[in-house]
């Protein structure tokens, strides 16, 4: 006897959610089940934004940003300075960084770090770019907002060794303890970061 | 103290209930029945690694997906499931992000026959050794541990590259030096609170002035950055770092005597003897003795060695004993289990 399935369209439809992050088989049915059945589903919306997304937005070529114009909004902003670039790993921990309201300068971001074990060299990320931005854009110091793992720190490493042919200072964001820790709950190697990275009181 | 442990899948054993007395349990039954197993067992649930293999996936019975152990410890209830994709931690039915809460609830110590590597072995035992004492009385050990490795492993497999790229590798110099230096440092304060408790255990298992001296042989020298900046030429031509804490080892003297040149019995008692300090060690720092997993070590002892080990164990320390025989035990010393074709029964 032939198994009775859902209709090749609810089948495809299922097969494209799958492969979305965190969505397994069932999670794939339950919504392509939902946008069949409920009137509040409003398919055409989603397939609209959907397509929006596909053919609007790109990595702003400037920093790395979302951006569905020329330039991203924070590289088109003329109140900025140009006297900071803040270099992140990924586009994502622009908005972060923004969300904290401190940093007014510009954004820089890799597309990732370098990670051996990942098979990810400088060739892979936009260090290339970086440079060029520096030479043009002439910033006084260059803000590394990295990961504080091996990785994160590898490449800001390597960062500052190439850096080191410009006039500009390097500078890395401080590591330690957690606004609102104790010290008794910090392991020895944040506290030890923490006291290397101490500033001036008084 | 632990109370019980529930084994599924896990090596030989589909599924395995047991309850454990206070003091000596002894698990008796000829050999290939799963008794080492058990022990494994107790020593994954409490911390998360095996005695005898470095990848978990090993203890996976054959044909499953993954195994689960599921026991109470000190009143905790702490659970593992592992498997090839995945592995989930609870403590009393809390799941754990993080191991460090779950480490914090147990500590064991660990007696085999293999034991004897720790001496005559190549440096690796040691090393797994120190790291497995130092995971056990700083929970951020591992950690570092861990940041270690994946910058060596960063910086050897830049150094295997067939172009080199000096200003890439060196860039992992720096994490590699700080999460070094703290390796080494931990290990070196571990050695040292060693030294006493050995020094102790020595005497009474060789029942003689014996002393044992531990030495601590630094791989990364000195000054582990100077070492690295001086092995930069020897790194690119042999394609790996030459310096550094996986280089670490750790020496033993008998009577200033290097233990290479010890007899067997006496590097049988200076394994036991790194063994029984480090249940004092654990002992003295957390407050409360070790669980003692004492695997089928009793039928290579002699009596003298035998006796000693007994009685220089932590008092009050819970212990499982596996054996494949009993006639050295005195009667009514602990709680007696039949273990055979993976089945466990009291008696």
């Amino acid at each position: 006897m032939k198994r009775v399935e859902y209709p090749p369209a609810i089948k495809e439809l299922v097969a494209q959610l799958k492969r979305m992050p965190g969505i397994g088989p069932r999670s794939a049915e339950r919504i392509a089940l939902w946008m069949t059945q409920s009137r509040d589903a409003r398919t055409p919306e989603i397939a609209n934004a959907i397509r929006a997304v596909a053919e609007q937005v790109r990595p702003c070529p400037q920093c790395g940003f979302f951006t569905s114009e020329t330039l991203c909004e924070i590289c088109a902003d003329e109140s900025r300075t140009n006297e900071q670039l803040c270099v992140v790993e990924q586009a994502t921990d622009i908005l972060p960084l923004e969300r904290t309201g401190v940093f007014r300068g510009r954004y820089h971001a890799l597309g990732g770090r370098i990670s051996p074990l990942d098979h990810i060299g400088p060739e892979q990320l936009r260090i290339d770019a970086l440079m060029q931005r520096v030479k043009q854009e002439q910033p006084h110091e260059v803000i590394l907002a990295l990961g504080a793992d091996v990785e994160g720190e590898a490449t800001a490493n390597y960062l500052a060794e190439l850096l080191r042919e410009y006039p500009v200072s390097v500078t890395r964001i401080a590591q330690g303890l957690p606004a609102g820790g104790g010290l008794e709950s910090a392991d020895e190697l944040t506290l030890s970061r923490a006291l290397s990275g101490r500033i001036k009181l008084a | 103290m632990l109370s019980d442990i529930q084994l599924r899948h896990f090596r030989c054993f589909d599924a395995l209930d047991c309850e454990f007395a206070p003091g000596m349990n002894v698990f008796v039954g000829p050999n290939a029945q799963g008794k080492t197993s058990l022990l494994e067992a107790v020593c994954v649930l409490l911390r998360l690694q095996s005695p005898r293999v470095s990848k978990l996936a090993h203890a996976i019975q054959h044909g499953r997906r993954g195994f689960v152990l599921d026991g109470h410890f000190a009143q905790r209830h702490m659970q593992f499931y592992f498997s090839r994709e995945r592995k989930k931690l609870a403590v009393d039915s809390v799941e754990q992000k993080s191991s460090l809460d779950y480490l914090d609830i147990g500590r064991v110590v660990y007696f085999a026959n293999p034991d004897i590597e720790l001496v005559r072995g190549m440096p690796d035992h040691r090393r797994k050794f120190l790291d497995f004492v130092a995971a056990q009385l700083d929970s951020s050990y591992r950690k570092t541990l861990r940041a270690y490795e994946k910058a060596l492993r960063s910086r050897n497999l830049l150094l295997k590259a067939p172009r080199q790229n000096w200003r890439e590798i060196s860039a992992f110099n720096a994490p590699l030096i700080e999460t070094g230096n703290a390796i080494a440092k931990a290990r070196t304060k571990l050695v040292t609170a060693l030294q006493p408790h050995a020094e102790i255990a020595q005497r009474a298992i060789s029942n003689s002035a014996e002393n044992l001296e531990l030495q601590y042989v630094p791989g990364g020298g000195e000054n582990f950055a100077d070492a690295l900046e001086k092995s930069r030429n020897e790194d690119l031509r042999l394609r790996q770092t030459s310096a550094g804490p996986h280089r670490d080892d750790l020496a033993f003297f008998l009577n200033d005597t290097a233990s290479e040149f010890a007899s067997e019995g006496q590097q049988r008692s200076i394994a036991l003897s790194l063994k029984l300090a480090q249940a004092k060690l654990l002992e003295q720092r957390i407050g409360t003795p070790p669980l003692l997993l004492l695997d089928d070590i009793f039928g290579e002892l002699d009596v003298t060695r035998r006796n000693a080990l007994l009685q220089n164990l932590p008092a009050g320390a819970q212990q499982l004993i596996t054996t494949t025989h009993v006639d050295w035990m005195a009667r009514d010393a602990g709680q007696l289990f039949h273990i055979a074709g993976g089945k466990l029964t009291k008696s």
